[in-house]
């Protein structure tokens, strides 16, 4: 599939955490959900952020996908500094540049198979035509293809999932951030997903960040980043 | 997926709620269709009424002469400012009279009243509710007789029948005291008592000479209109037309300055009513579109995450409510129409509730049948009113969809 920003140059880091923390108010408690964490994510990588509940996993996957933002430090996505954008610009961003799968598939329920892949590009404004040809291929790619009229509530769990890893890759964004994919799907779904989303980072150069306590994705993973209290514990890069 | 064809699905994702608030809309046009339409039947024919009592929808008349009602004042040349009014298309009639008070003496007794001078030929039921209410024998030919058609409750205290001398005294244009004396050819029972007991129709140009008046004098041209909306734009139209220093025009709200109060104050109780039905429909709307957005915040918050800017979904949740006014509107016309119908054909009567009494206001006799009647602006107004509410109702919860941080929204389960 021939990537929508094609002409940009590459980043080398793709993202770039530079003394990150994030502090929550909890009624009279603060909360250190992300304390100081310095981190790059290459073009390319298959990369998972592992760590208990409450290590920070989620939070930093919401500050590179900018729906957060932090307490001190910078995020940085394709070199440009999130702290600088306004809300507009972030959302630009994201609906260009960040592709988002979540653990309990988040479609929108009035929609098809197709409408939902299809709705990033047309928050776009991408013509019709390119709509239809990209989200048709995209959905053959994750096997779906005879599914795209069904709606989320006629797809199985796992159906659902490759519906929303499709509507993270429909505009090949240059990262995708995955919160627990597997969490809500069966091993084999689980297995199959994984397959899914290792073919799109080898065959079609998607970068994906996992947030997961899930053996397998660790397994599969090429890079292993655990947290502990925020902190960052290991960073473990896999041949 | 465009947002409209988005909006209309989630509409129907809870198909019981929406329908719920749209009859509640429904019924909200229902009753500003009722209450709008029995106020303009009912306005429309108390002014038509009123107008037709003596006055008309606008007037011509001297100077001052509605303030102070006296005989020395007259207009000359009443006939040309007559042809010159009926050329105007809005003017369906003029009518040259002559109006004052005068004592009415019979054998027995006297009474104080009103006469109302006027040419037969001229008159019509139509523009004369007094012609129009006769109940015992006729209007008097000519203009020069001494024929007089005087009120049912009037004859009763005067004990008049049909043949009866009747004699009245007044002023003249001199302010000297003149009598005449009629003989009774008819008889008219209004329902209204002030103008039952007091009111008498006499020949215009046997008044005129009992008064000194010249043979083209008049106190007034009543004017009949085709719309008594537009009496104010008619009296402006004719001010330029036939106004002097002499003479001016007015229209009903100025004659009948007691009718036009009245309908004031009914009116806008009839409007404050309305607004509070307004009320609770925009209360209906905004609690179904704010719980709809607050059981989607979640998804909202994937919408916001995938890239869906703030502003793009408060025009979601607009389109929402564009949508809900629409259906509702659509039930509500559904639910309306037939009401309307029957309303419009057969009426509510309450003549039961008045035990057999009339029941008059401002001098006019008040239809105890409710029947309907809704002017084309009126309609305008509702529909684009009620849809309004619909939109102004999901600003709202619109701009409340549009706030919740994404991040927040996607920790909410």
């Amino acid at each position: 599939m021939k990537p929508l920003n094609a002409n940009e140059p590459p980043h080398e880091h793709i993202v770039r955490l530079e003394d990150v923390s994030k502090i929550y108010q909890q009624g009279k408690i603060q909360v250190r959900a992300v304390d100081n964490l310095s981190l790059d994510i290459d073009t390319g990588d298959f990369c998972a952020l592992c760590g208990p509940s409450g290590s920070g996993k989620t939070t930093v996957l919401n500050l590179i996908g900018g729906l957060d933002v932090p307490t001190q430090g910078k995020v940085f996505l394709e070199n440009q500094d999130l702290g600088d954008l306004n809300g507009a610009e972030i959302a630009r961003i994201r609906r260009d540049r960040i592709g988002f799968v979540f653990q309990a598939y988040n479609l929108i329920p009035v929609m098809t198979a197709y409408e939902n892949a299809e709705f990033v590009l047309k928050l776009q404004g991408r013509p019709e035509r390119e709509c239809r040809d990209r989200v048709m291929a995209i959905l053959t790619e994750v096997g779906l293809a005879g599914l795209e009229h069904r709606r989320p509530d006629e797809m199985s769990g796992g159906q659902q999932q490759r519906v929303a890893i499709a509507r993270a890759i429909v505009t090949q964004p240059a990262v995708v951030l995955a919160d627990e994919p597997t969490a809500n799907v069966d091993s084999a779904t689980a297995d199959s997903l994984l397959d899914l989303m290792q073919r799109l980072n080898r065959e079609d150069g998607v970068t994906f960040l996992f947030s997961s306590h899930d053996q397998r994705v660790m397994d599969r993973a090429r890079r292993l980043i655990r947290l502990r209290d925020g902190r960052l514990g290991s960073d473990e890069v896999r041949p | 997926m465009n947002l409209a064809n988005m909006a209309w699905r989630n509409l129907w994702r809870r198909r019981r709620r929406t329908l719920i608030t749209g009859f509640t809309v429904g019924f909200g046009v229902m009753l500003a269709v009722t209450f709008t339409g029995t106020g303009d039947y009912m306005y429309t024919n108390m002014i038509n009424a009123s107008a037709a009592s003596g006055l008309g929808h606008v007037t011509v008349e001297p100077r001052g002469y509605n303030h102070t009602p006296t005989l020395d004042k007259r207009l000359t040349n009443s006939t040309g400012i007559r042809q010159r009014l009926l050329s105007l298309p809005e003017v369906t009639d003029a009518i040259v009279r002559i109006t004052g008070q005068a004592m009415f003496a019979s054998a027995t007794k006297t009474v104080g009243g009103m006469f109302m001078a006027i040419d037969p030929a001229q008159e019509s039921p139509e523009h004369n509710l007094l012609l129009r209410s006769l109940v015992e024998g006729g209007v008097f030919s000519g203009t020069t007789g001494r024929g007089a058609v005087v009120g049912e409750r009037l004859a009763e205290k005067l004990n008049l029948a049909l043949g009866k001398k009747l004699v009245y005294t007044t002023t003249d244009a001199n302010g000297e005291i003149v009598s005449e004396i009629a003989r009774v050819s008819g008889i008219f029972r209004t329902g209204v008592d002030e103008v039952d007991g007091a009111m008498a129709l006499l020949p215009i140009d046997r008044v005129r000479e009992t008064l000194n008046y010249g043979p083209d004098d008049a106190t007034l041209v009543a004017v009949m209109i085709t719309d008594q909306r537009r009496a104010g734009r008619v009296r402006d139209v004719m001010t330029r037309m036939v106004g002097s220093p002499e003479r001016e025009v007015l229209s009903w709200h100025q004659t009948q300055a007691d009718l036009a109060g009245l309908i004031t104050v009914d009116a806008s109780a009839n409007y404050i009513s309305q607004a509070l039905v307004g009320l609770l429909i925009a209360a209906g709307i905004l609690n179904t579109l704010l719980m709809g957005v607050l059981e989607r915040t979640r998804e909202f918050g994937v919408m916001m995450a995938v890239g869906m800017s703030p502003g793009r979904l408060f025009r979601l949740v607009l389109m929402e409510s564009f949508w809900l006014g629409l259906v509702g509107l659509g039930l509500g016309v559904l639910m309306t129409t037939p009401w309307y119908l029957y309303l419009y054909h057969v009426g509510l009567d309450f003549s039961g509730m008045l035990a057999g009494q009339d029941y008059s206001a401002a001098g006019v006799l008040v239809d105890p049948l409710m029947r309907i009647r809704l002017f084309k602006e009126s309609v305008a107004v509702i529909l684009v009113g009620v849809f309004l509410l619909a939109l102004v109702s999901g600003i709202y919860p619109a701009w409340r969809a549009g706030r919740i941080p994404p991040v927040e929204s996607l920790r909410t389960i």
